[in-house]
């Protein structure tokens, strides 16, 4: 079932930015579906519009059947989170409290009820120890833990991160991107996650690619990582697996395509204990 | 030609209820007209390092030499002026500084302020520009108008403008997408290689301290953890795995044939290791 469908979604900064150029996709309830793509290829701009944050100029955005409108806005914002790039940027309360509190103040959330939830997230983040402190206490994968538990405690339907581990050290990229990996094992989170981390594209269910405010491909990632040209000429990378595949076949090596190394090397014995 | 810091320690807010030791008795000497990259987890000091290195914060106690230039602390530093000019700081994301209306404007401003004629100026700016990769027919555009890569380049000119030495990056391909962070981190080699310039750059991405960098100074909570070649830092995992740090593709490749009996020692690039999964197959 589709949760998300935007169908012919076009939008222009000004007269010469075209953003996003009449795109159309969908997303399945349930999955975890990764955005690449050039730096200005509208990335970002889709996952504006699919909160709501800019208009489009044109076409419509239906999320778990609802269209995207003004009056339908809240409802919507209701089912939809997001975690941006910067931690410093979303960081708003002067403790990881008062952060997770934020969203739920803005909801008229019982205050009652309100200790029971920021507990139950800080815990779920692992930052429960962190309540009382302030966000410079915080490395920059603590404070993205302390925004996906914001986002987590409104209750969305969907998760939409916006190059959410690109600014990490290799410990909190990890960190986050296992987290990831669990919340959308664990509930029935949809994900939706924009990136240049090509080991977590080889980990979704679908990738979509984007080129110049069009998608250029979409599908499983063992059928879009392995285009090598396509993707090198719209300056993205493929898997270092993929990179040795092409190698070897250059040399004569008949092997079949793989994303991962572990996959790529047991596939080398096998060949060699065939030989 | 040096670069040395000498028992160097940092405070942030010293006497106040915020103090916070940024820097522990920091010895590290800096090879110069090499690529040497600075890693380390968030809050280590890498940060703090290197903007010692232009005086914009200055030591608590210790010393720092940068070529004929001595810092020491609580002592008045005079002439900072011309440490700056030596050593070219470049910002994480140096594009939200630019602002001049065209890109000749804001590249020339450097050497400008250092008392540089306009017509200088603007030829070295034009030449600055080159160095980057972006042609002339953009001088006079906007920075404002170009894409991400593109701003960085004309922020990354602006104080190559300035003819330093030693330039200085802190995380230059943040945010970039996978090609145009190989095509910057390509010209920071050039710079190095055809200009002799020393590189310091700090980063998380270990492909490009395999790829890039001669050498490596690993923080840790605020100390030199460790200070090696490239070579020697990704020669056994046991660092890496202290660290915390995934290795370098290819590094991890080596390990996994290795220990499948595929003797792939000695290579250090895609096709060598190819050629030997070759010979095992053949």
């Amino acid at each position: 079932m589709k949760i998300i469908d935007a169908k012919n979604i076009d939008f222009s900064y000004d007269e010469i930015t075209h953003a996003v150029k009449s795109v159309s996709f969908s997303v399945e309830r349930g999955s975890y579906t990764t955005i690449i793509g050039h730096n200005g290829s509208g990335k970002s701009t889709i996952a504006k519009l699919l909160i709501g944050l800019l208009p489009c100029d044109s076409g419509s955005i239906h999320i778990d059947g609802l269209e995207l409108s003004l009056s339908n806005l809240a409802k919507i914002r209701n089912k939809v989170g997001i975690v941006f790039q910067n931690p410093d940027n979303q960081f708003i309360g002067a403790t990881v409290r008062d952060d997770i509190a934020f969203g739920l103040e803005n909801h008229r959330i019982d205050s009652n009820l309100m200790d029971d939830i920021i507990n139950e997230f800080a815990i779920k983040v692992n930052m429960f120890e962190y309540l009382d402190s302030e966000p410079t206490k915080l490395s920059g994968g603590q404070k993205q833990r302390v925004a996906i538990a914001g986002a987590l405690a409104m209750n969305p339907e969907i998760i939409i991160f916006d190059e959410s581990t690109s600014m990490l050290d290799p410990q909190g990229k990890n960190e986050i991107n296992n987290f990831i990996q669990e919340l959308h094992k664990e509930k029935d989170l949809t994900i939706l996650s924009i990136t240049h981390d090509i080991e977590e594209v080889c980990k979704s269910d679908n990738v979509i690619v984007m080129f110049d405010g069009k998608i250029l491909m979409e599908g499983k990632p063992c059928d879009i990582l392995n285009q090598t040209e396509k993707l090198v000429a719209c300056n993205l990378d493929i898997p270092y697996a993929q990179k040795v595949v092409n190698e070897l076949r250059l040399k004569g090596i008949s092997i079949s395509d793989n994303l991962t190394l572990e996959s790529l090397v047991s596939e080398i014995c096998l060949l060699s204990l065939k030989k | 030609m040096s670069i040395e810091f000498k028992k160097i320690d940092y405070t942030y807010s010293v006497n106040t209820p915020f103090q916070f030791v940024a820097l522990k008795q920091i010895d590290l000497n800096i090879e110069m007209n090499k690529v040497t990259a600075i890693i380390g987890a968030t809050g280590s000091g890498k940060s703090t390092l290197v903007q010692q290195l232009n005086g914009l914060i200055l030591p608590t106690s210790g010393q720092l030499i940068v070529n004929d230039f001595v810092i020491n602390a609580n002592v008045k530093v005079r002439n900072l002026k011309s440490l700056r000019k030596n050593v070219g700081l470049v910002f994480q994301f140096p594009e939200y500084q630019l602002f001049e209306e065209s890109i000749i404007k804001d590249i020339a401003f450097g050497p400008k302020n250092f008392g540089v004629p306009e017509d200088e100026a603007n030829k070295i700016a034009k030449a600055s520009l080159k160095l980057v990769g972006l042609d002339e027919s953009y001088l006079e555009k906007s920075p404002l108008d170009l894409s991400g890569g593109q701003k960085r380049r004309v922020a990354i000119a602006g104080i190559l403008a300035m003819e330093p030495d030693v330039l200085v990056l802190d995380e230059p391909t943040a945010g970039l997408d996978p090609q145009g962070a190989k095509q910057m981190m390509e010209l920071f080699k050039k710079l190095n290689t055809v200009h002799n310039k020393t590189v310091l750059l700090v980063t998380h991405d270990m492909e490009h301290v395999y790829n890039y960098c001669d050498n490596v100074v690993v923080m840790k909570k605020g100390e030199v953890f460790l200070n090696s070649s490239v070579n020697t830092f990704f020669e056994n995992t046991t660092y890496l795995d202290e660290l915390n740090i995934l290795a370098p593709n290819i590094i991890r490749l080596k390990n996994m044939l290795k220990n499948h009996n595929i003797d792939v020692s000695g290579c250090d690039d895609i096709h060598s290791i190819c050629d030997k999964i070759v010979k095992e197959l053949k």
